[in-house]
């Protein structure tokens, strides 16, 4: 079975070991930030509210993991974005330019926006760890699900489509079924502290 | 079987599942035990990858072993950096398997990133998880937990 990336929070030493500081949790509310897209324009997370939920994804150029999910980050925002979910890339990797950005966003037909994270600030406030590492925010801007996109990076054999599974039931009104869920992925590459 | 081949047989040391990981580790009791999860597509991994093996070649009172979570399909580019870089520690694949299942099988406070490198006392109690890319040095400190935990008797 192929592999996924994300990454729970996780206490002790291995909040120790991490480059950041804070986290969020589930149930907690989103504070809205504003960072500049891969063509330079200012994004403004503000602007999202009144959608049905909103899904911040921190990926990669780079990493295989991330990039093994292209072809269904893109057609989950096309397919979730006609049911009123906004989805948003993250790029917090420090080694990626926002030209290379914009170029894989391009060449992988991606039509949510990818913000550049300069100085991984928000992977630090969010506690990403990895790519891809996905949070999804309900109307109200609760975090009601945060880990992998599925658990498969093949795609060949998904059996826990978790992504999906919590839109779903954000869409719903109903409790996600597994809010947090981990997966193996690429560390993001964050400034030297 | 080819000169290659040996060499492959004898630094590939099969798939473990979670629990095997687990039964791999206590196989060392009574000697610290340096466990290192990493892939050939992680940057990280492949960076710490030297130090880890120079380490291992220096302490031999410590039992190193590592597994790799590349996937099936990617055994090929395992054995080939395993081949090239030889290192002096059994090298493992992980077995096929839910994800989640194997991480939180592992170590519950692992997340799943990689390169992780977790270190067990003689007794085989985990003193350390390293998540992320960390140094040799960062890796004697843990491994001097070990000792610090003798010391005291615990």
């Amino acid at each position: 079975m192929r592999l996924a990336r994300l990454a729970l929070v996780t206490l002790g030493l291995a909040a120790a070991a991490r480059p950041a500081v804070g986290a969020v949790a589930i149930g907690e509310k989103l504070q809205p930030f504003k960072l500049n897209d891969a063509t330079g324009k200012t994004v403004d997370l503000g602007s999202l509210q009144g959608r049905q939920a909103v899904v911040l994804m921190f990926i990669a150029t780079q990493c295989p993991v991330s990039n093994a999910y292209n072809e269904r980050m893109a057609a989950l925002a096309r397919e979730y974005g006609a049911k009123g979910v906004a989805f948003v890339g993250i790029n917090s990797n420090r080694q990626e330019s926002v030209e290379e950005i914009a170029g894989h966003a391009a060449q992988h037909g991606f039509a949510f926006p990818i913000l550049k994270d300069v100085g991984n600030v928000q992977a630090d406030h969010f506690g990403a760890q990895v790519t891809p590492e996905i949070y999804v925010y309900d109307p109200g801007w609760v975090l009601r699900y945060h880990g992998r996109i599925d658990d498969d990076r093949s795609g060949a054999n998904v059996k826990s489509q978790d992504l999906r599974n919590a839109l779903d039931a954000v869409l719903a009104g109903r409790a996600v079924p597994v809010a947090e869920t981990k997966a193996f992925g690429c560390t993001i590459k964050r400034v030297a502290q | 079987m080819s000169p290659a081949a040996l060499l492959l047989a004898a630094v590939l040391a099969g798939q473990l599942d979670a629990a095997a990981v687990g039964r791999a580790v206590a196989a060392h009791r009574g000697r610290p035990v340096v466990l290192t999860l990493w892939a050939t597509w992680c940057e990280p991994c492949v960076k710490e990858f030297p130090a880890l093996a120079a380490l291992a070649r220096e302490r031999k009172d410590v039992a190193f072993l590592s597994v790799s979570i590349d996937e099936p399909g990617d055994r090929k580019a395992v054995e080939a950096f395993v081949a090239d870089r030889r290192p002096p520690f059994p090298v493992y694949t992980r077995a096929p398997g839910p994800d989640q299942t194997f991480i939180d099988g592992v170590d519950r406070e692992w997340s799943g990133v990689v390169p992780a490198t977790l270190v067990y006392d003689r007794e085989g109690r985990r003193v350390a998880l390293l998540q992320g890319e960390h140094t040799r040095a960062d890796i004697e400190k843990a491994l001097a937990r070990t000792k610090a935990a003798r010391g005291a008797g615990l």
